[in-house]
């Protein structure tokens, strides 16, 4: 380059500008940031879940508890949920909502739910939701062998 | 001349104190984070769907029951239902809400053996994780 002539540089003016120096170094420490912003953005989020308040401790109380009793059966064969009950007729996880929506409200106080130990968790967790959005305040869990 | 230079001498050399503020606000972040980073489990666990949920900070301990039955603390597996039960006595200070993630499939019975150690071991309030993803049935 340095052998070029006067005219030869005239005409390689263009190439010969010297390319900017670009400073990588505080776009480096942007991206850094960002991926921490981010990485801090997500761990912070969050995270839904059904409240559960376990009662006081000591024995249950005798009195009979009041309030509906939903009772699930252990699924049978292929099934993978079980058969619901309330107030002697058979409802579906479909029409649990309605079912809960028209029960009165003093009877909506609290939702026992008596389930086999073999229910899945899922079934468990959609009742609740069921019941949840219908106004049931306290929801229970009983264990029938 | 002479007094003038003497004097420059003696100025203290300028320390410059935004390097150091930086790495301190990067130390910061970098332990707050990993105090709090996602722990994974052992293994994957499929949290149910629900559209009623509350929310709940992310915290450490967090018990994880497989559909299988096997449970974890974090990423420490528990044998069984007693070794969770010392574990918790051992962190329930550290423990405001037990945040309990059962996969779908996991027997309900087992997880109600859980919420019964958990009170054994006086902490009371629990939650049922459901999924984080938008609710998509009924």
């Amino acid at each position: 380059m340095h052998a070029h002539t006067q005219e030869e540089q005239r005409v390689t003016e263009r190439s010969d500008r010297r390319a900017p120096n670009v400073d990588m170094t505080p776009m480096i420490d942007c991206v850094f940031l960002l991926i921490i912003f981010f990485m801090l953005a997500t761990t912070f989020a969050p995270l839904p879940g059904i409240r559960v308040k376990l009662p006081p401790p000591g024995a249950p109380s005798k009195e009979k508890p009041k309030g509906l009793i939903l009772r699930i059966s252990n699924p049978v064969g292929g099934d993978d949920s079980g058969v619901m009950i309330l107030n002697n007729e058979i409802v579906s996880l479909d029409n649990a909502f309605g079912v809960f929506m028209n029960t009165p409200a003093e009877e909506k106080e609290m939702l026992i739910i008596q389930s086999g130990r073999q229910v899945i968790h899922d079934q468990i967790i959609q009742v609740m939701d069921r019941a949840k959005r219908a106004g049931v305040l306290k929801i229970g869990f009983a264990m029938v062998q | 001349m002479k007094l003038s230079k003497s004097k420059k001498d003696t100025n203290l050399p300028q320390v410059p104190m935004e390097p150091l503020v930086d790495c301190v606000f990067l130390l910061l972040i970098f332990f707050m984070i990993s105090n709090i980073l996602k722990i994974p489990p052992p293994f994957r666990v499929e949290l149910p769907e629900s559209k009623a949920r509350s929310e709940f900070e992310r915290k450490r301990y967090s018990v994880y029951i497989h559909a299988t039955g096997q449970i974890s603390i974090d990423d420490q597996r528990m044998e069984n239902l007693d070794q969770m039960l010392n574990y918790l006595l051992l962190k329930k200070k550290e423990i405001e809400v037990l945040i309990i993630r059962a996969d779908k499939d996991a027997e309900h019975g087992f997880v109600v053996d859980v919420m019964e150690k958990a009170k054994q071991a006086e902490i009371d309030n629990l939650a049922l994780a459901v999924s984080e993803d938008d609710y998509k049935g009924m």
